[in-house]
């Protein structure tokens, strides 16, 4: 598992190992990685979670044109051996988005269990938000690679 | 379901689908968490016949669960149904059994 916050990993782990899910993706609503676990290679990653983020960007504007006042809870796809469960969640620091997937040791009902109390843990958990640091080009590039080395490892 | 659930001490009677989780009918009182139920049952539904399968070849298709505050009794139906019932310690558990094998067979 891969944390950028580190009081993520535990709300996480517990999901995984409650679940049986394999893998899963905490992100920003706008895509940005929070959390990964399962995934072995850095470009997934960035692909699930802009795909996930997409998703449910799009099922949200689907509620408001249906007129859903509060949007649809989460987004399943069921396959034979396998399913995607994609749902946000508020927090402190905004709106998140988890992306878990499960297979035949799990279900679509306890991953909805288990997601709804790694949701609240979250919430509970987050530290208030500090002050918004300046962006400087001369620190962008190690920040990113210090971003990248938490959630990949070395590369 | 109200039958089931007519039974002195049975707070909950739940159709559940074991492949995901799910409820599919149900009628319980106000305080159970039916959608916990069907997705904690299912789990254990799915360990069971895991366990099932690793010591002899078959399905189980009833299962009890007694603990010291409650109990919990599934008893298949046609695939991948079951029918999950709640009960307190107190409530008639061999009236509440047989109940849920006679549900289980209607549904077929």
């Amino acid at each position: 598992m891969r944390v950028l916050e580190p009081w993520v990993g535990d709300p996480l782990a517990e999901l995984l190992r409650e679940s049986s899910a394999r893998v899963a993706l905490v992100m920003t609503s706008s895509g940005q990685v929070i959390a990964q676990h399962g995934f072995t290679r850095s470009l997934d990653v960035m692909a699930a979670a802009a795909l996930g983020a997409g998703i449910l960007a799009t099922t949200g504007e689907l509620a408001r044109l249906l007129g859903t006042r509060d949007g649809f809870g989460a987004v399943v796809h069921q396959g034979v051996g396998r399913g995607v469960w994609l749902a946000g969640f508020d927090t402190p620091r905004g709106r998140w988005i988890g992306l878990v997937v499960f297979g035949t040791e799990s279900s679509v009902g306890l991953v909805r269990l288990f997601f709804a109390r790694f949701a609240e843990q979250i919430a509970a958990a987050a530290p208030p938000l500090g002050p918004v640091r300046e962006v400087l080009a001369e620190g962008f590039e190690r920040e990113l690679d210090d971003s990248l080395r938490a959630l990949f490892g070395a590369h | 379901m109200r039958e089931v659930t007519g039974v002195p001490g049975v707070v909950g009677a739940l159709i559940i689908s074991s492949d995901d989780g799910l409820v599919v009918a149900e009628s319980a009182m106000e305080d159970l968490v039916t959608a916990n139920v069907a997705a904690l049952s299912a789990a254990l539904i799915a360990r069971a016949t895991r366990a099932a399968a690793a010591v002899n070849p078959s399905v189980p298709t009833t299962m009890q669960f007694v603990a010291e505050r409650g109990a919990i009794f599934a008893v298949a139906g046609p695939a991948p149904l079951w029918l999950v019932a709640v009960a307190r310690p107190d409530a008639e558990l061999g009236r509440l059994r047989l109940l849920l094998r006679d549900f289980a067979g209607a549904l077929g």
